[in-house]
Order: C-alpha cells, then sequence, then structure tokens
C-alpha cells in the first residue's frame, strides 16, 4: 500500500466534495442543476469540458496504447483531438443558439414528435453507458495498483469500483452541474499537471524522443499477453514456438516450466512478436502504422474519433452553459489547445515506458504492484502509475494516481449528469410530471444520478466476469472508441442534418439513429464475439465480426439513410420557419448583447458582469 | 430562452419572424446568416477531413511516408500524427473562430438592415417589446 499515494487521492476526494457542498447552496433549479445557469465562460468551459472528456481512457488508456501499438496507439490521441474541430465547425454554435437543456431537447425542438426525443434519450443513455464502462473498470485497476488490497470482503478491484461509484453518487447529486463544473476545472488542471511532471522527469532522464523513437523500432514489436497453456501448445505449438523466438532465454525457462507443470488451464505471460495487418509483408515496427488496424480500420478508426466526439452527450450538454454561441467556438478554440498539450505529452510516456520499464525490472527497481515479463508490462493499462513511481517515486505515484482518480470522476461526473437530464429532464419533467415543481424536479434529477450511480456500479464489476479485459490488449481506450462510434452512427448524422439541411423530416432522423446506433451495436457485438472466440463463422458475419470500429459503413449509412427516408416522407414541421431562426438567427444574440446578457456571470451566481439593470 | 423565442415567433402578412425584445429575425435574414456560415463552415470542414483522412490514405500506399525515417526515428507519418497535426487543428480552430466571429458581426448588421427593411413594412403589427 501506498501511504502518499492514498493520502493525495483522499485528498482530492475531500476537496471535490467540499466543492460540490459548496456548489449546493447554488444549485436551487433545474437550470443550475443541468446547466450551471448558462453562464460559464469561455476558458473555464474549456477547462470543464477538457475535464469531462479527458477519461481514464486518455489519461491512463492513450499511453498504454502507445506503449502496446506504437503509432496505431497515438491515433488515439490525434483522433480524440481532431473531434472538436467537428464540434466547432458543424455543432457548437447552432446548438448553443438554439437553446434548450440536452440533445433530446435538440431534436423535439427541431423535429416535433415525442418519439424521436424518446428515441434520442435511449440513444443517449446507451452511449453514456458505454463511457461510462470503461471509467469504472479504471477505477478498479488503478484501485488495485494504488490500494492493492479490498475491504469488506471485496477483492481489491471490486473495492476500487464501489469506492469510486460511492463519491460520484455524492458529489453529482450534491453539485450538480455547477458543482460538476468546478469539479471538472480543477481535476483537468489536476490530471495535466501529473502529466506535465511526468514528462519534465522523463526528459529530465536524458530522454530524447527521436533517439527513443528509433530505438524502439530497431526491432519487431513485442508484446506481453497472458495465455492458458492449452492455447500456448494448441496447433502444434505454434504460439509456443513463437514466444520462444520472441523471448530471453531465461524468461521462457518460466514458460517451459508451467508447461512441464502440466495443468492445461494454468495462465502463463508470454511475449509474442506482433503482425502487421496493413502491410502484411512488412515486419510490425513501433513507428509504422498497422498494429491494430487494417486498411479499412485506418479510416473506420480515425472516422470513428473524429466524428463520434460531436454524439457525445456529455460533452454537447457542455455547450448549452456557454453564454452564446460565440463564446462556444472560442470555448472549443481553448479545449483544442488544453487537449492538444495533453494528447501531445501521453504518446511521450507511451513511448519512454518501452526503455524505462524494461531498465527498471532489469535493475530490480520496478514496483511490484505490476506483472512483467521480459521487462514489458503485462498489463499496459498500468502504464502511468508505474512509470510515476519508476521515474518520480513515492510522490510522483502519488500525484499520477491522483490524477487517475481526477479524470474518472471529471467523467463520470459528466456522464452521470448526461444520464439524469435523459430521463429527468427529458422525462420526468415532459411526460411523467410535466406539473412539477422546481423542488420536485431538482429532487428527481438527484435521485437519477444515485441510480445511474448503481448502474456504473453493476457495469465496473461485471467486466472482469466478461472476459474483456483480457481479451483486448487497451480495454480501456478500446471501450471508449465503441462509444465513439455508437454516438457517431446515431447522433452525428441525426445532428448535421437537422442543423444544415432544412427538408430533413423526423421520419428520416429517426431511421438514421435506427440504422446508424442498431448497426454500430451490431457490429460491435459481432466483434466482441468474434474477439472472445465465441462467433468463428466468417463470410459476412465473419468479415463484420473483423471491423473494430464500424464508422466507416454506420456514419455513411445513417446519412444515406436520413436523406432518403425525409425525401420519401417530404412531412417537415408546419414551422420549420421558425425552427430554421431559432438555429441560425441573430436576434436573440443582438437582443442579448443588447442588455449585456451574453456576458459571463459569476458562476455563484450574481449578475454577468457589464448587464444593464 | 427557448419558450422566450416561440412566444415571440409570429406571422405577419404571410411572412415569418421571430422578436426578442426589439430584435427581429425574418427568414430571409435567417437564411442569408445560414448561406453564409454553411459556406465557411464547409469549406474549413472539406479542408479538415481532406487532411485528416489522407494520412491513412497515405499510411497504406506512400513507404516514404510512413516507413523512412526523417529525423531520427521519427517518420513523416510519426511526426505529423504526433506533433504537426495539433498544430494544424490549432490554426484550423482560431482562423476558423476568427472568421466566424468576422462573419457574424457582418451578419447581424445585414441583418439588422433587413429587419429595418421589415419593421418599416410592417410597423403597425409589430409589437414594442417582447
Amino acid at each position: 500500500m501506498n501511504t502518499i499515494a492514498i493520502v493525495l487521492v483522499i485528498g482530492l476526494v475531500l476537496f471535490t466534495i467540499g466543492l460540490s457542498i459548496l456548489s449546493r447552496r447554488f444549485t436551487r433549479t433545474t437550470a443550475d442543476f443541468y446547466l450551471a445557469g448558462r453562464k460559464v465562460g469561455s476558458f473555464s468551459n474549456a477547462s470543464a469540458i477538457s475535464g469531462d472528456y479527458l477519461s481514464a481512457a486518455s489519461f491512463l488508456g492513450v499511453a498504454a496504447a502507445v506503449y502496446a501499438s506504437g503509432l496505431d496507439g497515438v491515433w488515439y490521441a490525434a483522433g480524440f483531438a481532431g473531434g472538436f474541430m467537428v464540434v466547432v465547425l458543424f455543432i457548437a454554435s447552432a446548438l448553443r443558439r438554439f437553446g434548450e437543456y440536452t440533445v433530446a431537447d435538440f431534436a423535439f425542438g427541431r423535429f416535433g414528435t415525442d418519439r424521436i426525443r424518446l428515441v434520442t434519450v435511449v440513444g443517449v443513455l446507451l452511449t453514456s453507458m458505454f463511457y461510462m464502462a470503461p471509467q469504472m473498470y479504471g477505477a478498479g485497476t488503478t484501485w488495485s495498483i494504488l490500494v492493492g488490497r479490498g475491504f469488506l470482503g471485496m477483492s481489491a478491484y471490486n473495492t476500487g469500483v464501489v469506492v469510486v461509484a460511492a463519491v460520484m453518487m455524492f458529489y453529482v447529486a450534491m453539485g450538480g452541474m455547477k458543482g460538476t463544473t468546478l469539479n471538472q476545472v480543477f481535476q483537468f488542471w489536476w490530471l495535466n499537471f501529473a502529466t506535465i511532471l511526468l514528462v519534465v522527469f522523463i526528459f529530465g532522464s536524458g530522454f530524447s524522443y527521436p533517439q527513443a523513437l528509433a530505438d524502439a523500432s530497431a526491432d519487431t514489436l513485442v508484446n506481453a499477453k497472458t495465455v492458458t497453456v492449452a492455447d500456448l501448445t494448441a496447433d502444434d505449438g505454434a504460439m509456443l514456438a513463437k514466444a520462444e523466438g520472441a523471448m530471453t532465454a531465461e524468461g521462457f525457462a518460466n514458460v517451459e516450466a508451467a508447461i512441464a507443470a502440466g495443468d492445461e488451464t494454468a495462465k502463463v505471460d508470454v511475449v509474442l512478436p506482433q503482425v502487421n495487418k496493413l502491410h502484411e509483408l512488412r515486419d510490425m515496427v513501433f513507428v509504422e502504422p498497422g498494429h491494430r488496424y487494417n486498411k479499412l480500420d485506418q479510416f473506420s478508426m480515425v472516422l470513428a474519433l473524429v466524428l463520434g466526439t460531436a454524439g457525445l452527450p456529455h460533452i454537447l450538454n457542455r455547450y448549452y452553459t456557454n453564454p452564446s454561441g460565440s463564446a462556444a467556438r472560442r470555448s472549443t478554440f481553448w479545449v483544442l489547445i488544453l487537449i492538444g498539450m495533453f494528447y501531445i505529452m501521453a504518446p511521450i510516456i507511451g513511448l519512454a515506458g518501452r526503455e524505462l520499464i524494461a531498465n527498471a525490472v532489469a535493475d530490480g527497481s520496478a514496483p511490484t504492484a505490476a506483472n512483467y515479463v521480459d521487462g514489458l508490462l503485462v498489463t499496459a493499462s498500468q502504464i502511468m502509475p508505474m512509470m510515476g513511481q519508476i521515474i518520480g517515486g513515492q510522490w510522483l505515484l502519488g500525484i499520477v494516481s491522483a490524477g487517475a482518480f481526477a479524470a474518472m470522476f471529471s467523467t463520470i461526473g459528466g456522464l452521470l449528469i448526461a444520464s439524469a437530464s435523459a430521463v429527468g429532464h427529458d422525462v420526468y419533467e415532459k411526460y411523467i410530471n410535466p406539473n412539477a415543481t422546481e423542488k420536485q424536479r431538482v429532487f428527481f434529477a438527484k435521485s437519477a444520478v444515485i441510480v445511474f450511480a448503481f448502474v456504473a456500479l453493476g457495469i465496473g464489476l461485471g467486466i472482469p466476469a466478461s472476459g474483456l479485459n483480457t481479451a483486448y490488449p487497451a480495454i480501456i481506450a478500446m471501450m471508449v472508441t465503441w462509444a465513439f462510434a455508437f454516438g457517431a452512427g446515431t447522433f452525428v448524422p441525426m445532428l448535421l442534418t437537422g442543423i444544415w439541411w432544412k427538408g430533413t423530416t423526423e421520419k428520416g432522423a429517426i431511421a438514421g439513429m435506427i440504422v446508424g446506433g442498431g448497426g454500430s451495436l451490431l457490429i460491435i457485438l459481432l466483434n466482441i464475439l468474434k474477439t472472445l472466440g465465441v462467433l468463428t463463422a466468417g463470410g459476412l458475419l465473419g468479415f463484420l465480426g473483423d471491423m473494430t470500429y464500424p464508422t466507416v459503413f454506420t456514419f455513411p449509412a445513417a446519412l444515406l439513410t436520413i436523406i432518403v427516408i425525409s425525401k420519401m416522407d417530404g412531412q417537415l414541421p408546419k414551422n420549420v420557419d421558425h425552427i430554421w431562426m431559432r438555429i441560425h438567427g441573430t436576434a436573440h444574440e443582438r437582443y442579448e448583447r443588447e442588455h449585456g446578457l451574453d456576458k459571463v456571470g459569476g458562476m455563484f451566481g450574481g449578475a454577468p458582469k457589464g448587464a444593464s439593470k | 430562452m427557448a419558450a422566450q423565442a416561440e412566444a415571440a415567433a409570429q406571422a405577419t402578412g404571410g411572412e415569418t419572424y421571430i422578436q426578442h425584445g426589439s430584435h427581429i429575425d425574418t427568414i430571409e435574414s435567417v437564411d442569408m446568416v445560414f448561406r453564409a456560415q454553411r459556406k465557411l463552415s464547409f469549406t474549413y470542414g472539406a479542408i479538415f477531413f481532406a487532411v485528416t483522412l489522407a494520412i491513412p490514405a497515405l499510411s497504406g500506399v506512400w513507404e516514404a511516408w510512413y516507413a523512412e525515417p526523417i529525423w531520427g526515428g521519427f517518420t513523416a507519418n510519426y511526426l505529423f500524427v504526433s506533433l504537426l497535426y495539433y498544430v494544424f487543428l490549432w490554426t484550423m480552430a482560431w482562423t476558423y473562430s476568427k472568421k466566424a466571429d468576422k462573419l457574424d458581426e457582418d451578419l447581424m448588421y445585414m441583418a439588422e438592415e433587413i429587419e429595418a427593411k421589415f419593421r418599416a413594412e410592417h410597423a403597425d403589427e409589430l409589437d414594442e417589446e417582447v
């Protein structure tokens, strides 16, 4: 157990709770609870969006993906950042001008039926749950490294999941969007501070980026993998022969000992040479593309990442907190600066890990909380805290571990708010109790937060039982990308056509969401089944099951569906001109500017600076 | 806010408009704003997607791009994805935001001109302040 790290994490939790209690005094209305009163300034909002966005997948997953996959892992960083260009170019300003609270509100306001609002709510909940899963898994794994033990009869992993769910339940229900925003700002800067420290320590140790890249690419890329003796010796020992060629004599002796013990179900850590999926005749080296993606997947992955951001409800909701459309654009520019800095640094840590972790294992200074084989981490997702301990000792491990929890807290907070607003604002206030008082609405929103925190808890506890964590090499980043792919297929075509094509009809939009969302779910499910070895069929199912990301098919299919069905349907809302004026009109902004209402107010209430009385 | 906009939406002499306080959007002014914004956003969008999708395209076909070191171990592909892509994004976002803000300013003045014309034509039917 690492005392310094635990003290820092407890300090983070207490500070988080303190901010939520402070915010509670200023969360009286649903606009306060869901939107922080719509008065969050560009830079504050950019910091909060960055905190919301930089989840466990980014903080723990990007460096891990680079460590395991080289260039194909770097794409996670570039793609996650690139997604905000789609937001700023096509969505941010229009969404803010349209007003409202949620993505489902936009769908209802634009197309005018309860049916599309409810379809959107289902999509929001599914996206949020997809995104929640890796955060909760990250919570369990980070707790395992940090504390290394469970409480109340639970495993260390389960304890981490329970603790994070409980903290989130408390602080989001208590502070609402204001508390969550303040916490996200703080959490973003903490995790950024931890990353900067790591990079400073790495360069301080004599690291040369170009040279390290050359060294890492000198030989075939190898990775550690945990397999059963039965799998290792199957097919006349094909995998065993590969492992023997890639491992040191000392490392392979442990493998031979495990085989000699005769237990076919015993698990053993091996090192295997990696295959180039893009250029099959070339060796797979760190600096080249092809470790994860074949030619089709290269495009599908890029599309999933750059389009998916615009389909994440918890990110889009934050745009409603801006005071104006122009402020929404400025926020996005600052987001790109802030997360860009982070995403430039994360791959450096992943690359440096190849050399520094191997050196630490060789000289016996590697932390004992992780497993290694031949100088490689068996679980790549542990790279951030392990690098913290190796290059900065207990203090840096503590700062990095607190950074990991900050990343999880900030994202889970945004997801809980998005989920609560989907059922609280979009269902309860509209259908179950339209005459609810403000007090009843806020109470329901807080209750919804608690319910979804329990759902998150269930998801987190269920992941290890599914076997997903051992089937994918960097499962945290992988699961987040599934959320991106689902959002890109479900929401982005509807938002793009809803904002930019007046001829979009309700039936077209719903059909597009079903085709995009349903298609994404189907392909992701087939990929999971194939990776777990459940699906062995060839043909079309096998082809789809081989696709890591569905976006290259689902996004154009959804777009085409919307266009074709809308053309066939032709039933535009009766007030389509009014709707169009709400999305693209400027009278409201001219009015707000005249009265000083476009200015940023205090996060704790009070009139906006410069507002006319 | 949305409720305010809807409440103020009216039709006058066959023309629809939205009124916020003393400010009015007509379908004519909004279409003008929409077309200008669409041109700007889709021009930048085309550049963004062309550059972004060119990277995996080059990774599939051009060996000098993905396999030949140009600085230490950096290939052009690795250098672009790990560093230069962000400079591209920052430049795009900055110039787009500036142009969009400028466009907003220009269009607001133009919208006000259209509004003045509309107000003169429908002076009897308009509210003074909503």
